[in-house]
């Protein structure tokens, strides 16, 4: 779906990403991992272009997404979930899931509601669709987050720390919708610190560093037998 | 009492009163299309400042700078007196004979609006600025446009905030309707003055005048109040 080649992206004279090439299959479950500061959301962020590349080429389906490809469409169809959930305050939540689908993909408001309930329903979170999410946990309304993504039937999802915000007791819940998820075949890459998970749901696992990949593989290469000294000094450092 | 004998109250508010109810029409007009008028201009003196483009910020900012730099009365009389006088003879010079004029309250209305607007722009735009970021990208990679973005999800959001000030600005703008009297509207103070350069009745009519605005300002202030508490509690 994507491939990545020399990646760079520079903030002045900070350069965020170094050199980064990689490629992300369809329905591929790419966990990325490294300490803060390594460039894990920044190389995320350029996937949808909320962050411009300074260097480098990104291929969506073959296409560069700086000069070939409709932003827009693009962003239909690989969604994203945000560690802060970002969700719209002033609706509720049947309405912050329907509201894309309505507006952007010109689907009926009936249509648009049932599709919400589904989305809510394999969330669990089906009883709070005419709550405003002040009022709900950050667990739930990280859950309804992920419905609000899947309402425009993407392709791919792309999680930035999914799990950073939350209290810890309510990990656990996020992490069962993203693992049913997984389980469904939707495409995803997911930045987390969430070891367990990256070890557990992965296709693969990326170490990041200091805006370089310094190591990539299955989550046993990785997890067990790490080649690279950083990846062994991170490691030992977080499990 | 000494001083109430000699005071004119009864006789002062049998003629004054009936004309200040007039005036009130003449205030509430003012202020209801200077005040959406000054909403407009900020709405779009704020998105034009937050604009990617250079030449458009600068421009704005100037124009803000001009108007923010003169005195509301000085604009008035400005817009009232010279842009007229200006537009004759600019057609002059171009071999049309006219005789523009703008009607005293349109450019009292005009006036207030773009003062009020500099200012409100303002506060419009801190307010879009205090909208987290996040907003705005969680609706960009739903697949909304730029400005859908803005103006279906930043600016709900940010005028939930500045109601308050902008209630402040509606009742400082009643007030400031009194400056129109210069420019010939209608207004309460005009009505007041030739009461009282008639009938000598000084001391009434301007006290009637002041309760006259306390009338309307302080049932307006407190309704701003209530309205700022269920915004709050909501």
């Amino acid at each position: 779906m994507f491939s990545i080649f020399n990646l760079e992206k520079k903030y002045g004279d900070l350069e965020v990403l170094k050199d980064i090439s990689m490629y992300i299959g369809e329905g591929e479950v790419v966990c990325i991992i490294g300490p803060s500061g390594s460039g894990k959301s920044t190389l995320l962020r350029c996937l949808n272009l909320l962050e411009l590349q300074t260097g480098g080429k990104i291929f969506y389906y073959g296409k560069n997404i700086d000069a070939e490809l409709d932003t827009k469409k693009l962003r239909r169809e690989v969604g994203m979930v945000f560690q802060k959930f970002n969700l719209f305050p002033m609706f509720t939540v049947l309405k912050n899931i329907t509201y894309a689908p309505m507006h952007v993909n010109k689907m009926k408001k009936e249509d648009a509601e049932k599709l919400a309930m589904e989305l809510l329903t394999k969330v669990g979170l089906a009883d709070k669709a005419d709550v405003y999410p002040v009022k709900l946990s950050g667990g739930q309304q990280q859950r309804v987050a992920i419905a609000r993504a899947l309402a425009m039937n993407p392709k791919m999802l792309l999680f930035d720390e999914p799990t950073s915000a939350l209290d810890p007791e309510l990990v656990g819940d996020v992490l069962a919708v993203m693992k049913q998820l997984a389980a469904d075949g939707m495409g995803m890459v997911v930045v987390t610190h969430e070891m367990g998970f990256a070890r557990e749901v992965s296709d693969r696992v990326i170490f990041m560093d200091k805006g370089y990949i310094v190591e990539e593989g299955t989550p046993d290469k990785i997890f067990n037998n790490p080649e690279n000294p950083r990846t062994q000094e991170f490691l030992a450092r977080v499990l | 009492m000494n001083l109430l004998s000699q005071l004119h109250f009864a006789k002062a508010a049998e003629l004054l009163i009936p004309s200040l109810l007039s005036g009130f029409g003449v205030v509430i007009k003012a202020t209801i299309f200077g005040f959406l008028l000054a909403i407009v201009l900020g709405m779009v003196i704020a998105i034009g400042r937050l604009s990617q483009l250079k030449p458009i910020r600068g421009v704005l900012y100037l124009f803000l700078e001009l108007i923010r730099g003169t005195p509301l009365l000085v604009q008035l009389v400005y817009i009232y007196y010279v842009v007229p006088l200006l537009l004759n003879l600019l057609a002059g010079i171009l071999g049309f004979k006219t005789d523009v004029q703008i009607a005293s309250l349109t450019a009292g209305i005009i006036g207030i609006g773009i003062n009020y607007g500099c200012y409100m722009s303002e506060v419009i735009r801190a307010s879009i600025l205090s909208v987290d970021k996040g907003q705005t990208e969680a609706a960009l990679v739903l697949g909304l446009g730029k400005y859908e973005a803005l103006f279906r999800i930043v600016i709900p959001q940010a005028f939930r905030s500045i109601i308050p000030s902008l209630g402040n600005y509606l009742v400082m703008m009643v007030k400031d309707t009194s400056l129109l009297a210069y420019v010939a509207v209608n207004e309460l103070l005009l009505r007041t003055q030739n009461f009282a350069s008639q009938t000598f009745l000084t001391i009434e009519a301007y006290t009637y005048l002041a309760l006259a605005y306390l009338i309307i300002s302080i049932p307006l202030s407190h309704l701003i109040k209530y309205v700022e508490y269920k915004l709050k509690t909501n």
